[in-house]
């Protein structure tokens, strides 16, 4: 009898070894990138932004905060060799901006607004050659099934896909981490594997105030 | 090493042309014809006809009389010459010595076989890549190419002289190849074998034969060499391809397709040339504009299966109103090739899996839409920046004693009008009064500014050369 059974430890160690295995009992840190903000590492579920996962940042406005909380995490990456790529972004990112954040510009590729943008996003994670995408969708390309994909395609890589989409677009089921970008440059997680956080965070130093008419 | 000549034969020239021009359904009868003696007769006729009783020689009312579901088409030169020319890209590879002839040619191969292993296995690559193609050939071998020629045709191969004059001795006259008046003749003096026509005094040969015949042979023997005109790849590459029967279909498109970039890989290889953009032509049933795609590659170079693809993004959009026809693939750019080299994008790019992806982004979106954003040395603010090709953004060399003023994260495309009564003004004034040298003179303060919503926004107020406020960016 003895032998037929295996022991907890033996079982726990097989299992772990199952990254995509979910077990309700215990919640595992993924491989994470720093976000730059030790606040916002802290507050993150993996101690950063998670690799090979759908972020859905939902803002006000394209454009307003996006680019200021990812820009320490992509300027590091690319100064470290490994492309990046912003698709489909409402406005032009200025060079002079990014280069002095610190990013590598040889290593930035821009893809301008146009159909398949979400078709782009799914083929360059598929080559695994980028260490973050962003992808911008306006709020009537969004589908449950076009963020599936994009879910799927993101965790055959390393990467991370932030999708930022405006506040009013519907809400998907997709994404295992979901943030919410207010005025002021302040974060609300909506969605994580902790469950939702009723804080608000200020990671980076907030140059809005916000004006009430 | 001593010279080997390999012989190539495409027995049924006529009929192979056709069919590689044009595929039919394998078992359907089908017969090549043309006027010969003022009468329309079968020359050529495949296998399912022959069973129907088809024979070469049959006039064609015959023919069609015997067999009404008989497929007939007349004999073309053109595509004759054509398969030829194939045949000749293909040999091309093995040897620089190809001498194409009117249903075959001779290639030198003694000269490639420390390249490519010993004769046989060249012969063998080279049959099997004619195989893939869909051509049929025989095969022979021989120390010179006259005797290549005539041993393709029964497919003998020979290594040496002697073993040649020995096949050479006790060869029956009428495998030889020769007119049938010039047989009859010798058929009438008693001579069955080449072996009896060589003993004969060569004076009374030249005297009774002509001199036409003995020449033959004598390059047969190897006595006297033979003249070869030699064949050059062309210098473009551009073959049309008929669809079997008109299609709208995009898979039966590809298909052929494939056949095409079979063809340009063999032209590309014996040019030795890299594929930089390839243009294809869809050529309508009903004689409309043909439709024209072409695909650019990030990198020169040949991969099918990568080009295949592309093309099925390219022909995705393509709405086919009528059946096409016809194809034409042309290779519209090529630069020579090289070897792989260092990349810009360093050790992450495993092979050229970046270009693979430009290629496969560029195909659906269109190229122009995948760019690198570079800085520019100007001080007016929609002159500072431009888009470039991916990756190939110089590295900003900063000046860090000099502290740039600051730049909002995103910047308008063009700068746009606005009203200075929503706004609250906060940094600034930034002057920048410059373009005097280039006709484009302006004078301007910016200011980062609240709207009402709370959104830092970047604006100027312009003096010259229109007055009033701008927006032209968006503070992150």
């Amino acid at each position: 009898m003895s032998g037929s059974i295996i022991g907890h430890n033996a079982l726990d160690r097989l299992l772990d070894q199952r990254p995509d295995l979910w077990r309700g009992d215990r919640q595992r840190r993924r491989d994470a990138l720093a976000t730059g903000s030790a606040l916002l590492d802290g507050a993150l579920p993996d101690g950063g932004w998670p690799r090979g996962r759908l972020v859905e940042l939902r803002l006000e406005r394209l454009g307003l905060g996006e680019l200021e909380l990812l820009l320490p995490m992509l300027a590091t990456q690319t100064r470290q060799g490994r492309p990046i790529a912003l698709i489909a972004p409402p406005l032009v990112p200025c060079p002079q901006r990014l280069a002095s954040a610190g990013m590598d510009l040889t290593r930035l590729l821009v893809v301008r607004p146009g159909k398949h943008a979400a078709w782009v996003a799914e083929q360059c994670l598929k080559s695994a050659l980028f260490a973050a995408l962003v992808l911008w969708l306006p709020t009537r390309q969004c589908d449950e099934r076009q963020f599936r994909r994009l879910q799927l395609a993101a965790e055959t890589g390393e990467a991370p896909l932030f999708v930022c989409q405006a506040s009013t677009a519907p809400v998907t089921t997709s994404a295992m981490l979901r943030l919410q970008l207010h005025a002021g440059g302040e974060v609300e997680i909506l969605r994580g594997r902790l469950g939702a956080r009723a804080t608000r965070l200020r990671p980076t130093a907030g140059n809005i105030v916000p004006l009430r008419a | 090493m001593s010279t080997l000549w390999a012989g190539l034969f495409c027995p049924q020239l006529a009929l192979q042309a056709r069919l590689h021009a044009a595929p039919i359904e394998p078992h359907t009868p089908l017969a090549v014809h043309e006027v010969l003696g003022g009468c329309t007769r079968i020359i050529e006729a495949n296998r399912a006809a022959h069973a129907l009783g088809i024979q070469p020689g049959q006039k064609l009312a015959d023919a069609l009389a015997i067999a009404p579901r008989l497929q007939v088409r007349t004999r073309c030169r053109t595509t004759e010459r054509q398969l030829i020319d194939r045949v000749a890209l293909a040999a091309y590879h093995y040897s620089h010595q190809v001498a194409p002839g009117d249903d075959g040619m001779v290639l030198e191969i003694g000269a490639s076989r420390r390249l490519h292993g010993n004769a046989d296995a060249l012969l063998a690559r080279l049959l099997a890549d004619l195989d893939q193609a869909g051509i049929v050939v025989r095969s022979g071998s021989a120390p010179h190419p006259a005797a290549a020629c005539l041993l393709a045709r029964h497919g003998r191969h020979v290594g040496d002289r002697a073993a040649l004059d020995a096949l050479l001795q006790h060869w029956p006259l009428d495998r030889l190849g020769l007119a049938n008046r010039e047989y009859q003749r010798l058929a009438g003096l008693g001579i069955k074998q080449l072996g009896q026509f060589l003993d004969l005094p060569r004076f009374e040969r030249t005297r009774r034969l002509g001199s036409a015949l003995n020449q033959h042979i004598d390059r047969l023997c190897g006595r006297v060499p033979t003249p070869l005109n030699y064949w050059r790849p062309p210098e473009q590459f551009r073959q049309r391809l008929e669809l079997p029967c008109p299609s709208d279909r995009h898979e039966a498109l590809l298909f052929a397709l494939n056949r095409l970039l079979d063809a340009l890989g063999h032209w590309l290889r014996v040019r030795d040339r890299a594929l930089a953009a390839l243009a294809v032509e869809l050529h309508p049933e009903d004689r409309g504009r043909a439709i024209e795609l072409e695909a650019g590659l990030h990198r020169p170079g040949f991969d099918r299966e990568r080009l295949l693809d592309i093309l099925r993004l390219k022909l995705e959009p393509v709405r086919l109103v009528s059946p096409i026809e016809a194809l034409v693939m042309r290779a519209a750019r090529t630069s020579e090739a090289c070897p792989g080299q260092a990349d810009l994008w360093g050790e992450h790019n495993a092979g050229d899996a970046w270009s693979a992806l430009l290629d496969r982004l560029g195909a659906r979106i269109g190229r122009e839409r995948l760019c690198g954003i570079a800085p520019c040395a100007d001080h007016r603010p929609e002159k500072a920046w431009r888009w470039t090709a991916p990756g190939t953004t110089a590295t900003v060399n900063g000046r860090p004693d000099t502290p740039e003023p600051e730049r909002p994260g995103w910047l308008l495309p063009e700068p746009k009008p606005c009203r200075i009564n929503d706004l609250r003004l906060l940094d600034g004034p930034e002057r920048i009064e410059s373009g005097w040298w280039d006709g484009q003179d302006c004078r301007r303060d910016y200011w980062s500014a609240h709207d009402r919503h709370g959104n830092r926004l970047w604006v100027f107020r312009e003096y010259k050369p229109h007055r009033g406020w701008f927006v032209h960016g968006l503070f992150d």
